[in-house]
């Protein structure tokens, strides 16, 4: 089990703002906030407080109108579009509410993506795939698309994509949103998992309690404002 | 190489909609391949190259009319001109109707000097045992292939606009600058003169060769003017204005062909961008999620890109071989009754220019939704579910 230690995010007066014409409305004002590596941390708020786009900037795939963002060592509003998703490739996985695979590839071949992008050989890739895949117990259903999948399998499949490039940072929005109470555990028990065993960093934005209390701290937003933090007791 | 497999399985995601905008493509290009084949072929036709110093004079009513020979005499009495050979159409076959091909009585001396370009490969003995045998021909390369046909056999030629069956020796095999020039049989015109009565002192052209092309013009123009207001009053044209009469009997071709490519290319390129812009529009969120992973947009808009070149290019090639083998149809099955179609194949210009133009049309309709669909942002993109 890995321990905490210095921050892998470091945020600082981070600001965010849409632009609707003319008018700027602002989503995140000046958020404070350190992760340490290997922390798990839930994103928690009511609508519209702006923990998706805390999640998103945090993941590379957004970015901020001011402040500080610093994430896995490199400050992500100095890196060009091109740099930024190499960054995305080496140092985040993303799970999404609706698993988001590519319903024309099977699950090796889904969980093969982000590793298309790596020098690494056919050989070298398949046996990283088959090592997730295992890890996601679903050897079996390596030829299954997605359609031949539970809702449950295809969202370890779409776990299984985001750790086969052994990224720092696990990235979950609502990851257990579309799935039944019994698959819903088994996928934060997973997530548990390559927290405590394999020292992933992990921040999910979630309404579900359950879900939340599986993080060992809680982030409170409220109207785009740092509201608490709060450690949990498992 | 590693990214063809997810280009191809993008492409196949729905495999009707692919194999219908496929079939689109290949019948496109197979309809613009075969008509712009058609008018290079046409275009080649009447552009054939001579020596530059050839011209015909035939009678002014038509190709269906005759000349009296005796035309001849003032026709070589001319400086200017080299030589002259009668010549005519005689449209027989061989043992049956299908076997079909070229077949002319001309003059059996002066046709070597007027067609010394269309007619090479004879020995100094050939011609010579050709021009000493009435009932000899010679016959092109192709058309002996064909047949099986050597020298000496005996060719049985049944006449179907002269009441003549003439049986002919072959005494020379020669060859031609085109296929439809060794597609050809020519034997002697006495014997046509013989074999027929009202054809006695008549012919269907004159073939002069003059010494220079600068000669036509002024010999042509005072061969027309001595015919004038006689009962048989001539037209003298250039080779290749004689060959376009028979082409501008279809019509104006040219126009056409270029018109229907026209429509047809704006009809393929409509489509192609209307299944393109939907089969990128609905992977919205999916190239959202190959974004978020790391797929720079340069490398999404390659892969789109490549997969818009693949299906144009995989039409393409098909629809050129589609046309290549309905070329070669063309060529076995009307070649005989349609001279001009024993040339007719596809040039490497024209399977260049429609491989270029499909390729256009891909490029064209692919890099508009690619580009839209690589600006969205990220966050938008996973949002459009």
């Amino acid at each position: 089990m890995s321990q905490p230690t210095a921050p892998i995010i470091h945020i600082q007066s981070l600001a965010k703002s849409y632009f609707r014409e003319t008018l700027e409305i602002p989503v995140l004002q000046g958020l404070d906030l350190d992760i340490p590596a290997g922390g798990f941390y839930a994103l928690m708020g009511p609508s519209g407080s702006g923990k998706t786009t805390l999640l998103n900037l945090i993941a590379g795939i957004d970015r901020p109108t001011g402040g500080l963002l610093e994430v896995c060592g490199s400050n992500l509003n100095q890196l060009n579009d091109d740099e930024l998703a190499s960054w995305r490739n080496e140092n985040i996985g993303f799970i999404f509410q609706n698993y988001n695979l590519i319903p024309v590839l099977n699950a090796f071949e889904n969980i093969e993506l982000p590793l298309l992008l790596t020098s690494l050989t056919r050989a070298q890739r398949k046996e990283k795939v088959e090592e997730v895949l295992s890890l996601v117990n679903l050897m079996d259903r390596r030829e299954n698309y997605p359609r031949q999948l539970s809702g449950g399998q295809e969202q370890r499949v779409a776990i299984a994509r985001a750790i086969v490039g052994n990224p720092k940072v696990l990235v979950a929005d609502e990851p257990t949103g579309a799935l039944d109470a019994k698959n819903a555990d088994e996928i934060l028990e997973m997530m548990q998992r390559l927290n405590e065993e394999f020292g992933k960093t992990i921040l999910i934005v979630t309404h579900d309690p359950k879900a939340a209390n599986c993080a060992r701290h809680q982030v409170h937003l409220e109207k785009g404002i740092l509201d608490k933090t709060v450690e949990v007791n498992r | 190489m590693k990214f063809l497999h997810l280009v191809w399985k993008s492409l196949m995601r729905s495999k009707r909609r692919t194999f219908l905008i496929l079939c689109t493509l290949i019948l496109s290009v197979f309809l613009i391949t075969i008509l712009q084949s058609l008018l290079a072929t046409l275009d080649a036709v009447s552009n054939k190259p001579t020596e530059g110093n050839r011209f015909v004079v035939r009678h002014k009513s038509g190709l269906t009319q005759f000349l009296p020979i005796s035309y001849g005499e003032y026709l070589r009495q001319q400086p200017e001109v080299l030589a002259v050979a009668n010549s005519q159409w005689f449209g027989g076959y061989y043992q049956d109707p299908k076997n079909f091909f070229a077949n002319f009585a001309n003059d059996e001396t002066t046709m070597f000097q007027v067609f010394s370009d269309r007619i090479s490969g004879l020995t100094e003995a050939e011609i010579k045992e050709y021009q000493r045998d009435r009932k000899g021909c010679i016959v092109g390369q192709i058309l002996a292939d064909k047949y099986g046909w050597k020298v000496g056999d005996t060719i049985p030629l049944t006449g179907t606009i002269f009441p003549m069956s003439p049986q002919l020796t072959i005494r020379g095999i020669f060859k031609g600058r085109m296929a439809s020039e060794e597609n050809t049989l020519y034997f002697h015109y006495k014997l046509l003169e013989e074999g027929v009565q009202f054809m006695k002192g008549k012919t269907g052209a004159f073939w002069i060769k003059t010494k220079t092309s600068d000669d036509i013009p002024r010999v042509a123009n005072r061969i027309d003017t001595h015919f004038a207001n006689s009962p048989v009053e001539t037209m003298s044209e250039a080779e290749n204005a004689f060959y376009l009469t028979f082409v501008k009997m279809l019509g104006n071709i040219g126009a056409i062909i270029h018109g229907v490519t026209i429509a047809v290319l704006i009809a393929i390129t409509i489509v192609t961008v209307g299944t393109m812009s939907m089969a990128i529009k609905e992977r919205t969120t999916e190239i959202a999620v190959l974004r978020a992973m790391g797929f720079s947009r340069a490398r999404v808009l390659f892969l789109l890109m490549a997969e818009g070149l693949l299906l144009v290019t995989l039409g393409g090639a098909l629809g050129i071989g589609l046309a290549s083998l309905v070329a070669k149809i063309l060529r076995e099955i009307l070649g005989s009754a349609l001279i001009f179609l024993q040339d007719f194949r596809l040039a490497n210009e024209t399977i260049l220019l429609c491989m270029g133009m499909a390729l256009i049309i891909g490029f064209i309709s692919t890099i508009i939704p690619a580009l839209a669909a690589t600006r969205r942002s990220i966050v938008e993109g996973l949002r459009a579910l």
